[in-house]
């Protein structure tokens, strides 16, 4: 009895300590010192999904993001029309973060469906647990939110980018349609 | 969804529910601890601000809190300390008059009963005089019999809210955290940001609400001390805590003083300056209080306001139309944030 109490304790701490140090490798997170990584591990929330479990679907009301502390998570999206058909977009690992986009919408709604692919456990940093660490900690949560701005920005980039090389790949296959 | 995580949502879902009604229940069923909860509450939503406002200057969240509950009590007990004796004797100088004020009150009804008479005749035969007069004796009877037991659980109120008020402000994150883990996944965002509505609004709600008490009940406190009336404490006490009721709570705070200033047989002119401190106080609650502080935090029509109130009074009398309001607002937050979360709108 003793020996799955102390066993428990272990696995507890042991635990603590992986999500401390998945933060601390988190971008978001990064710049943290000891002491303001412990107000985030305050106030985030360590969640267990079973494989095939849905963490959220797309168009569903999202307020924050996870990062996998451990197991994988699979992206799925569908078009704007119901009849086309829902395509895998990327397979996300420990360590990956996606969601942050709900940090800062108002009422924003979910671009895409995550499911787990495998026993996974997800760190949840949502809405307002970020008001919380701004309000009890405003240096730590300006900290966190100009990363999250770098985050975001560096995603938009990343869209332009893409957009551009669509639209160029478009205008040459509507030139070479010409020829 | 895979049947085994479908039995295991519905049995997080319903550890959630029980653990949530077991709390209700025991609030309920213990003697004085609905009233202690409340309190506590109260006491919580007011002094957060501050243990944050601590905790932001580098104190840890223990020491923000206990600083910020030995500051409150400090300030509680001086306050007490200096206004007791002038309450204690306004309460014993009402318990001496008031057998004087029934007596002029009935003599009032009856001058009243007679100018109806005389107006219409023997159409209507009213007893009146009987009615009042039996019910406020029976009233200040009641009132001045229960005040000892009343005080006795105003004690047991006044230790047990504060209390349960510190351990809610230092621990009230985890523990809530802790309650909101055996959330199913499914419905987990939806539940932490209904929390988080709730709280900011019933927060906000109350917040706002003391401070408009506090300031109507100065008001009146110094109108009625500069008309030189009697009892200003007691009456401004009493109209600060009327002034939660909304709508008719202002009007049943003044009705004291009315009565006071009536049988007393106060001139016109005094009358109307006793009307004047409460008009004025109204003026300031309607004109600067209300949409500054209180407007738009809970949005509520007028008419839902009333029925809330009624409803509130037939199951907790004056608690109950006290506390209907957020009651009523987070029901409102409650029903909108399903709606919104239930309704999925593809992008």
């Amino acid at each position: 009895m003793n020996t799955f109490t102390w066993s428990n304790l272990f696995r507890k701490d042991s635990r603590e300590k992986s999500v401390l140090e998945t933060l601390s490798q988190t971008h978001i997170f990064g710049n943290l010192s000891k002491r303001e990584l412990g107000l985030v591990m305050q106030t985030i929330h360590v969640r267990d999904y079973a494989p095939g479990e849905n963490i959220f679907s797309q168009g569903e009301l999202g307020i924050g993001m996870y990062i996998i502390l451990q197991g994988k998570v699979d992206v799925f999206s569908s078009g704007p029309t119901a009849r086309e058909e829902t395509r895998l977009v990327t397979q996300l690992q420990s360590g990956d973060f996606f969601g942050e986009l709900a940090l800062v919408e108002q009422q924003g709604r979910r671009s895409a469906t995550a499911i787990a692919s495998t026993d996974s456990s997800l760190i949840g940093f949502f809405k307002p647990d970020l008001m919380e660490i701004l309000e009890r900690q405003p240096q730590t949560g300006s900290k966190i939110v100009l990363r999250l701005a770098e985050v975001l920005g560096r995603r938009l980039k990343q869209t332009s980018l893409k957009l551009s090389e669509l639209r160029l790949e478009a205008e040459i296959n509507a030139g070479r349609l010409k020829t | 969804m895979s049947p085994h995580i479908r039995k295991l949502n519905r049995i997080r879902l319903a550890g959630f529910i029980g653990l949530l009604a077991f709390f209700l229940l025991a609030v309920v069923i213990v003697e004085n601890l609905l009233v202690s909860t409340l309190v506590a509450f109260v006491i919580s939503y007011l002094l957060n601000p501050i243990v944050n406002n601590m905790e932001r200057n580098g104190l840890s969240r223990l020491w923000s809190t206990a600083l910020t509950f030995l500051l409150a009590g400090l300030v509680i007990g001086v306050t007490v300390f200096l206004i007791l004796p002038n309450f204690s004797s306004a309460i014993l100088g009402l318990q001496k008059e008031a057998p004087n004020y029934i007596s002029g009150f009935s003599q009032l009804i009856e001058e009243l009963e007679a100018h109806l008479s005389e107006l219409f005749g023997p159409l209507i035969s009213l007893d009146l005089k009987e009615y009042a007069v039996g019910s406020l004796t029976h009233g200040s009877e009641v009132f001045f019999n229960r005040l000892p037991g009343f005080l006795k659980q105003t004690i047991t109120v006044m230790l047990l809210g504060p209390f349960i008020a510190f351990f809610m402000v230092k621990d009230g994150r985890p523990l809530l955290r802790r309650a909101l883990n055996i959330i199913p996944n499914h419905i987990f965002e939806t539940a932490l940001s209904l929390q988080h509505q709730i709280n900011h609004q019933i927060g906000h709600f109350v917040r706002a609400r003391l401070l408009e008490a506090l300031i109507v009940g100065l008001v009146t406190w110094v109108g009625l001390v500069l008309v030189q009336f009697p009892f200003s404490l007691l009456l401004a006490l009493f109209a600060a805590i009327t002034n939660l009721i909304p709508y008719i709570g202002p009007l049943i705070g003044m009705i004291p003083a009315l009565i006071i200033a009536l049988v007393n047989g106060s001139s016109s002119v005094e009358l109307f300056l006793v009307f004047s401190v409460f008009a004025t106080a109204q003026v300031i609650d309607a004109f600067l209080l209300i949409p500054f502080f209180v407007a738009k935090i809970v949005n509520l029509h007028p008419v839902t306001v009333i029925l809330v109130i009624i409803a509130g009074s037939q199951f907790m009398g004056v608690l109950g139309m006290i506390i209907s309001i957020p009651l009523a607002s987070a029901l409102k937050v409650t029903f909108e944030t399903l709606y919104l979360h239930l309704t999925e709108s593809r992008i």
